[in-house]
């Protein structure tokens, strides 16, 4: 009997507030006037009843969030002007995030920690990188007209230098990174013959890159980056005087350290003079060796077999390359 | 439609037939009868032509039967350690006729003899029927009476050596006694009739109290190296000069002379890596091999009168990764420039024609027993998982 005018007085309660009961909630709520009737306090939101330990403080309710009085034309920047974490009442998005459990769909964004956890950009919108241009426009100089395309710039400007500048909130505002140079030329910016190509290549190993024709010089060894760049710039002056230079023990180069395969003089060039000589043999008697050689040297198959045998030792052996050696010898051997 | 096809001939082709299949008896005996003739064809798979040199494009695809004679003579040590398991089993030796070996035929019936020796060189992946074709051009260089000098696996040379003696004639090397001795055993049962017409051309001094004199059969030559094992690598050495010197000069009983071929297994392995050590630990180079640096020798074009017909492998290499199979990735540099100029002939995976030729041959040995890989859709699942790959196909096809 008490317990069901109890009900119908929260009841009539709740509604005259205007707030809205759950199933739960009531059930939650006549369970308790069930047991106990003599504190039959209801706080409004149908908790089960604390003891209450110093002054209350009542609990503010909170206002409409702001997403529901933002304008499709408002100023985005004004919301977040700069890196803050994501706040679900301030980002007018219907974004859900996380693991959809009981095949249900991912959790809202209200009090979504995985939301607030993860980085988030919405303070670097166009609209508010455009303001940042524009506040730094002052500053800046004019773009030169004459370098309007990436041609133009390598012509000009053929060492391109990289360095890093760090900002940090910290006890010291140094960071030790600073002082790393790196230096990309391009080598067939540089005036470099045959013979100083070939050696500035082999002076600077791995820095070179064959695919993009780059040098790329880091220099770090030095604390300071003036310092740094001075380096670099002397290393890639001191490369190319001594690339020029020809030194005495060069001309003891072998066949091992070339770096492409030259057919002229190798032991497939001898190999094939040989067996022609043997395969005329049979026909001719005396003759001058040297015009005999040039002869030979001089027939269209061994010029083809010589090009199937630099294209195979020079770009690699696949399936194409074999396949047209396979046909230059069928024609040089009259197989 | 081609089993329909298949069993419709065999029904006409019994008579030809070595073993009858108990199902199909009842009618094939009322055809009996009715036979005319011989087909020429035994089935769809199968080829009467059993000597090489007739064989054409016609019979691409097709098997076509050794005869024990042959096979005895021919090849006491040639084939592949897994195709002679499947010829006990079947109790016959069929080979298929495939396009590399025609090819390398058609080029042996066409060259001149008075000029160099032609290098020919077989490549493809492991298990694409190398090391078939090349003893399917051995057959056919054995039945026009060619002298065969068939090494079965050079790579046998430079591992698992019992013992390495130091050689006699040339310090810095070592001889293998037991692998001489044993490779001019099977060399004689191949040519003993050749052998015995041929005569040395000089003297030969083994030890204080052997010498061969001039004028000797190469047969005896062989008997020699055969009995004195501790010599045998001399011996293979001076014979395979003796063949150099006599290839392409007259000879009695054939009116062009003689005619050499050279057929080399695994000849990447003359320029690899051996794992063989000596005694103080340090790896032996293959130079120092007697038997290596004789073969070496024989690999050159130099001589005239005959071919080098050699094939790549790189299941028995050393050192050597195991998905390279192009010739210079085997040979290495030095082997490349040695063999240089070479014709190589690829050699692939079973065509579509031949891929259903060696299911239809498998099928009439009763070889598969799982009853799904009878039906269409086992033979295009076995055929997908082996990729064509003869090899594969083969071991996929004995555990099914």
């Amino acid at each position: 009997m008490s317990a069901s005018t109890m009900c119908t007085t929260a009841l009539s309660f709740t509604r005259t507030n205007g707030l809205c009961l759950g199933n739960y909630a009531l059930s939650l709520l006549s369970r308790t006037a069930t047991y106990s009737t003599a504190l039959s306090t209801n706080n409004g939101k149908g908790f089960p009843n604390r003891p209450i330990r110093g002054p209350r403080r009542p609990k503010r309710e909170s206002g409409a969030p702001r997403t529901e009085k933002m304008l499709e034309n408002q100023d985005w920047t004004a919301v977040y002007p700069s890196a803050a974490p994501f706040k679900p009442s301030a980002v007018p998005l219907p974004v859900r995030m996380g693991y959809p459990v009981n095949r249900g769909v991912p959790a809202e964004k209200k009090g979504n920690l995985e939301l607030m956890k993860i980085p988030n950009f919405l303070h670097l919108t166009p609209a508010a990188i455009q303001k940042h241009c524009d506040a730094l426009k002052p500053f800046c100089t004019e773009w030169p007209a004459s370098l309007d395309s990436d041609a133009a710039c390598e012509e000009h400007f053929p060492i391109q230098l990289e360095s890093k500048e760090f900002v940090s909130a910290g006890s010291s505002l140094r960071n030790p990174k600073t002082r790393v140079v790196t230096l990309k030329v391009k080598l067939s910016s540089l005036n470099l013959d045959e013979h100083a190509r070939k050696k500035m290549v082999k002076l600077v190993d791995d820095r070179y890159c064959k695919e993009t024709d780059t040098l790329t010089i880091v220099t770090e060894s030095c604390p300071l980056r003036q310092q740094n760049y001075d380096y670099a710039m002397y290393l890639l002056t001191v490369l190319y005087h001594e690339s020029w230079k020809t030194e005495v023990w060069e001309a003891e180069k072998t066949r091992a350290d070339m770096e492409e395969y030259h057919w002229e003089d190798s032991r497939s060039q001898k190999n094939v003079l040989d067996t022609l000589r043997r395969m005329r043999v049979t026909s001719e008697g005396e003759e001058d060796p040297g015009a005999v050689r040039e002869e030979l040297l001089g027939q269209p198959e061994v010029q083809e077999y010589r090009e199937s045998v630099t294209r195979l030792k020079n770009e690699g052996e696949t399936e194409e390359t074999m396949l047209q050696y396979r046909e230059a010898v069928k024609k040089l051997l009259n197989v | 439609m081609t089993l329909h096809r298949l069993s419709l001939r065999l029904r006409q082709a019994v008579s030809q037939a070595r073993h009858l299949h108990s199902s199909r008896s009842g009618q094939q005996l009322e055809a009996l009868a009715v036979e005319p003739e011989l087909p020429k064809e035994l089935s769809f798979f199968r080829t009467r032509e059993s000597d090489p040199a007739c064989h054409a494009d016609v019979h691409m695809g097709q098997y076509y039967t050794l005869s024990p004679v042959h096979l005895r003579t021919i090849f006491p040590h040639g084939l592949p350690s897994r195709f002679q398991l499947q010829m006990k089993t079947f109790n016959e030796t069929c080979v298929m006729v495939r396009q590399p070996a025609l090819e390398l035929i058609s080029h042996l019936k066409k060259a001149d003899y008075s000029k160099p020796a032609v290098r020919y060189m077989f490549y493809g992946v492991n298990g694409c029927g190398k090391t078939l074709s090349l003893c399917h051009a051995l057959h056919y260089c054995h039945t026009q009476g060619w002298l065969v000098l068939h090494i079965p696996d050079a790579h046998l040379w430079v591992k698992n050596c019992k013992e390495l003696l130091p050689s006699s004639f040339c310090p810095s090397r070592f001889d293998q006694p037991i692998e001489a001795s044993q490779w001019l055993r099977n060399f004689k049962i191949t040519n003993e009739p050749v052998l015995s017409k041929l005569k040395t051309t000089q003297r030969y001094v083994w030890t204080k109290r052997e010498s061969t004199e001039e004028g000797r059969t190469l047969a005896e030559l062989v008997e020699q190296g055969m009995s004195r094992v501790r010599t045998s690598s001399d011996v293979v050495g001076a014979l395979l000069k003796e063949l150099r010197l006599q290839a392409g000069k007259p000879m009695e009983g054939r009116e062009e002379g003689l005619r050499l071929a050279v057929a080399v297994d695994g000849v990447n392995a003359l320029w690899g890596r051996t794992s063989l050590k000596k005694e103080d630990k340090s790896v032996v180079a293959p130079e120092e091999l007697t038997l290596i640096h004789n073969l070496r020798k024989m690999m050159k074009n130099d001589w005239c009168g005959g071919a080098v017909i050699s094939s790549l492998s790189q299941t028995g290499s050393l050192f050597k990764p195991k998905d390279v199979f192009l010739p210079q990735e085997l040979l290495g540099e030095d082997g490349f420039d040695d063999m240089d100029p070479f014709v190589p002939v690829p050699v692939s995976n079973y065509s579509e024609k031949e891929s259903e030729s060696c299911y239809l041959y498998y099928m009439d040995r009763n070889w598969l027993q799982h009853p799904h890989s009878r039906t269409e859709e086992g033979k295009k699942e076995l055929l997908f998982l082996s990729n064509r790959n003869p090899n594969v196909l083969e071991r996929l096809c004995a555990s099914h």
